[in-house]
């Protein structure tokens, strides 16, 4: 994407109006990865959004708080008990993307590859966004659709809260790709509240092989007052297999994809399971 | 608010420096035609890891970073990690081990090394990977840049003292999974 000024806003309400006032001649850059794939047949001005404190992570009341601009890298570094966020960025692209992409730039405007929104989907993650005042939107609303429908009046995301989970909740999440660093084939995260071994609910998602990244209820469906345990587990993937329309990707029949995808729901149901039973890395 | 003048500031190996820019153009293209020629154009697009140079500390594509975004920080190139008459401690064993083939993906090594020893005690293989997993090479297939970047890690290790070098377990395959 090409850049016709770059602007420095003192503040989120400085920002926002800059944003207002260029419409579509604006875009917002903390990371800036993304806009180096984008196309547009215009200039556009950036308006940086690093200096504006959105780069953080804090542990208040039942949430963790990521600020819109905090690095992958920071994420992936941030160590507190029941914190899970950790296992997908440190698989998320390079060393040195990780670096410098920001949450905020992973879910405001979702790539078909993109990985967090479907974790936060299965998390069931709040988006605080800035509209002159701050409001929350949860997970289901926000990635209902594209998320840049949401800011195309200057508005912005300033932070993403994580519920921390419980002594009873289990988070696993899977990316196959080709290589560490590729794009994802599929991207699936689980999260599973158990009552003792029974699972009392639980989010499942996919992405990458979909058109978009979305829940899997018939997933869900296969889960719920079960027992934790792998023929469950197996029985709930193989729903997933026949829930979505899996994409063909490079070179790759649908029917191969929709079996990786539920090789790859097995893998996060068992290590949501695992979580929930104390595994900590 | 800041609209910002087409120039951009930041402490360049050590140097305050100042140069006129576009808000478009790559911290790259900025570094090349200012004569810092060590850091290399490879892909163009975050994936090979040529052009890595270290901004505050942390290793960077400067082929996905505008120049604007460099103003304030502290810019790291591989003239900054040692010279010809000079090499650094990775660049002896890199030479020593006969890692360099054609050299273009050398420079991004190194400054990804250089981050790895400059923010880890700990250089167990899976850190190791981790930090120089956005590096290609297509010449040596890894090995013996493996190699001889172990050789700098395991001496800083010992001298540490967290770990002593005899029997400590480390692999020299498989630097790239």
């Amino acid at each position: 994407m090409k850049l016709s000024e770059f602007i420095r806003p003192a503040s989120l309400a400085e920002a926002r109006k800059a944003l207002r006032e260029l419409g579509p001649k604006g875009m917002p850059l903390a990371g800036g990865t993304a806009l180096h794939f984008m196309q547009s047949k215009t200039p556009v001005t950036a308006v940086d959004l690093t200096g504006l404190g959105l780069s953080f992570i804090r542990r208040k009341g039942g949430f963790f708080s990521i600020g819109a601009a905090t690095p992958l890298s920071d994420i992936q570094r941030y160590r507190s008990p029941r914190w899970a966020m950790h296992e997908i960025c440190r698989r998320i692209s390079t060393h040195q993307i990780r670096n410098v992409s920001t949450i905020g730039g992973n879910i405001c405007r979702v790539f078909p590859w993109a990985d967090l929104p479907v974790v936060l989907l299965a998390m069931n993650a709040r988006m605080v966004i800035y509209s002159g005042k701050e409001s929350e939107m949860g997970a289901d609303e926000f990635f209902s659709s594209q998320p840049a429908r949401l800011f195309s009046g200057g508005n912005l995301l300033t932070a993403v809260k994580i519920p921390v989970l419980k002594a009873q909740h289990g988070f696993g999440s899977v990316k196959a790709n080709r290589n560490a660093a590729a794009f994802s084939l599929v991207t699936i995260a689980a999260l599973l509240e158990l009552d003792g071994t029974t699972i009392k609910s639980a989010r499942v998602a996919a992405g990458s092989a979909i058109p978009f990244p979305k829940r899997l209820p018939e997933v869900e469906a296969a889960l719920v007052g079960r027992e934790a345990v792998t023929d469950v587990f197996k029985k709930a993937a193989a729903a997933g297999g026949t829930a979505a329309k899996w994409n063909v990707r490079e070179g790759m029949s649908a029917d191969y994809m929709r079996q990786l995808a539920e090789v790859s729901l097995l893998d996060a149901l068992e290590r949501a399971a695992e979580f929930a039973r104390g595994r900590v890395d | 608010m800041t609209r910002t003048s087409h120039t951009v500031s930041f402490t360049l190996n050590g140097e305050k420096k100042t140069f006129d820019t576009r808000p478009d153009e790559k911290l790259l293209t900025l570094l090349r035609r200012e004569g810092y020629r060590g850091t290399k154009y490879g892909c163009g697009q975050g994936t090979c890891g040529a052009c890595t140079v270290l901004v505050d500390g942390k290793a960077t594509y400067a082929c996905l970073l505008y120049s604007m975004q460099a103003e304030g920080r502290k810019v790291r190139t591989i003239e900054s990690a040692g010279t010809f008459d000079k090499p650094g401690e990775f660049q002896k064993e890199l030479i020593a081990a006969g890692a360099v083939q054609c050299g273009y993906c050398i420079p991004g090594m190194v400054m990804s090394a250089t981050a790895l020893m400059e923010s880890e005690k700990d250089f167990s293989d899976e850190i190791v990977k981790e930090y120089m997993d956005g590096n290609l090479c297509r010449c040596t297939g890894y090995e013996k840049i493996w190699v001889a970047l172990r050789r700098v890690l395991d001496r800083r290790e010992a001298a540490t003292a967290k770990r002593p070098v005899a029997g400590k377990k480390t692999s020299s395959k498989g630097a790239k999974k």
